[in-house]
């Protein structure tokens, strides 16, 4: 008790002094770091800050998941292309591309562009996810290195073939013709066809040979029988005003 | 569309004898960051700040700790730029300050697309020196040259303009390094962060024994140890410095 008083006297314990005087004594400083009383010290150690502690420590978390990443519009626009590509067109071939001098590839595509057929640069990391998605999961294989589309709204698979055999820096690799998918050797196949009009032309010459010569076949007798008839008529007539013994073959006949 | 980059190296043999095999990617484009609105001043660049105010002071007045002690009211915010420099201190900036800080932006910055202006008036506070060689005594001393007292938590300049923080960061540190108080290039948004975690922290301390608590009802007579000045400071500055780590 007699501590806490420090030094006044027993009977002004507890009082203010009513007259302070202006202090005096050490300046402030301003230059240095001014050593702290001690229980100061003491009570700066004491009310130091305390971060929450959280219920689960982060280390017995789950993982956190990975962000996904927010694909820009670039990409999405990219992607709706290829879409529009792989809905609007009829024949699509995958080709492996190879470097090859911007000269060869403007008139590649000169040429193909005079059949009609497109050529389309397409990166693997916007046709992959747009395939898995798709009908044409199937065709993934072949997206592994750099890749071109040549896509067309009709089936020209002989001018295509036509034009790559000049171009020996792209491989066709496969091609995928009216929802079915092919291989390099399938497209050749596919090529050697005849076209689609001249394979009609051959159906229909094939299924109309049969009823024309059952037809034939059945008007035979008849027909065999009137030409019969016209010569027996033709030699009746002769006999009469001709020699009488000439009925006899035609009675033969008749009896055939 | 077609951009050649050296892929990730392929596992066991990629390639033969280890070559990487070019392949292309897509490119990414970003957004360009938004500059509408930001208002060039007339000159882009500091002003030349004078050594000496215009009418010089006579009286000459004690360095007084009241003026570099706690925090700063005046220029905490941002006017014009969109980065500065933030003082963590107390201190006095005298003239060679100022000109180290004009001359190293001046030269860091492009003053065709950045500009850069002044936080902090010209020197106006005088200090006095005895002359080398006197004898102690005989009164103060003439005065020497004129400083400006900066508080913790004040804007020394501000940079903004056409820029990003990456451009001008560099050249701002190499200045915060150089001041006599601890100081930090900051953003905007960097000043706000810092601002929003310093309340938070105010707001999720778990230790019940605040500064502010102990103080203010005098537990165990801690008054007898602490200065009034505690009462405002909250136990966060201590002379000119600033004690960041505390709340």
């Amino acid at each position: 008790m007699a501590a806490l008083s420090g030094g006044v006297a027993p009977w002004c314990r507890g009082w203010l002094p009513a007259l302070q005087f202006v202090r005096r004594g050490s300046k402030a400083v301003t230059r240095h770091w001014k050593a702290m009383h001690f229980q100061r010290q003491k009570l700066m150690a004491v009310t130091e800050y305390l971060a929450p502690r959280p219920a689960v420590p982060p280390r017995c978390l789950a993982p956190r998941k990975e962000t996904v990443e927010e694909d820009n519009g670039y990409v999405q626009l990219l992607r709706r292309q290829v879409e529009e590509v792989f809905r609007d067109n009829r024949m699509i071939a995958v080709c492996q591309f190879n470097s090859m001098p911007g000269e060869d590839v403007v008139l590649m595509r000169h040429y193909l562009r005079k059949h009609n057929i497109e050529v389309k640069f397409v990166l693997n990391e916007i046709i992959r996810p747009v395939l898995s998605q798709s009908k044409y999961k199937n065709l993934l294989p072949l997206f592994v290195a750099r890749n071109i589309l040549l896509v067309s709204r009709e089936t020209k698979v002989k001018e295509m073939l036509r034009v790559l055999k000049g171009v020996p820096q792209i491989n066709l690799l496969g091609a995928c013709i009216d929802d079915t998918i092919l291989s390099r050797q399938g497209v050749e196949n596919f090529a050697k066809l005849p076209s689609l009009e001249a394979t009609q032309g051959q159906t229909v010459g094939a299924l109309a040979l049969l009823p024309s010569q059952t037809s034939s076949l059945l008007q035979r007798g008849s027909a065999h029988l009137t030409a019969l008839l016209d010569q027996h008529i033709s030699r009746l007539q002769a006999a009469e005003t001709g020699s009488p013994a000439e009925p006899a073959p035609a009675q033969s006949s008749e009896a055939h | 569309m077609w951009r050649w980059r050296l892929p990730r190296p392929l596992p066991a043999g990629g390639g033969p004898g280890g070559v990487t095999v070019p392949r292309a990617g897509l490119k990414k484009y970003v957004l360009p960051p938004d500059y509408s609105g930001i208002v060039f001043p007339e000159r882009t660049k500091l002003k030349f700040m004078d050594k000496v105010p215009a009418v010089p002071k006579v009286r000459r007045e004690p360095r007084q700790l009241r003026d570099i002690r706690g925090p700063s009211r005046e220029a905490t915010d941002f006017t014009q730029g969109q980065y500065g420099i933030l003082a963590l201190g107390g201190g006095y900036l005298h003239w060679g300050h100022f000109e180290m800080i004009r001359l190293t932006i001046g030269r860091g910055m492009n003053p065709k697309t950045m500009f850069a202006i002044w936080r902090v008036p010209a020197p106006s506070k005088p200090v006095t020196r005895k002359s080398l060689g006197h004898r102690m005594g005989g009164g103060k001393g003439p005065i020497d040259h004129y400083v400006t007292a900066v508080k913790s938590g004040r804007l020394v300049v501000e940079v903004g303009g056409h820029c990003e923080f990456g451009e001008v960061k560099p050249f701002l540190t190499q200045v915060a390094k150089k001041l006599p108080f601890p100081a930090v290039p900051i953003s905007r948004d960097g000043l706000r962060e810092m601002r929003q975690e310093e309340e938070e922290k105010r707001l999720n301390n778990q230790n019940p024994w605040t500064f502010e608590r102990v103080v203010t009802s005098n537990m165990l007579g801690m008054r007898k140890y602490l200065s009034p000045y505690d009462l405002q400071l909250k136990g966060r500055y201590w002379g000119k410095f600033f004690l960041k780590h505390r709340v």
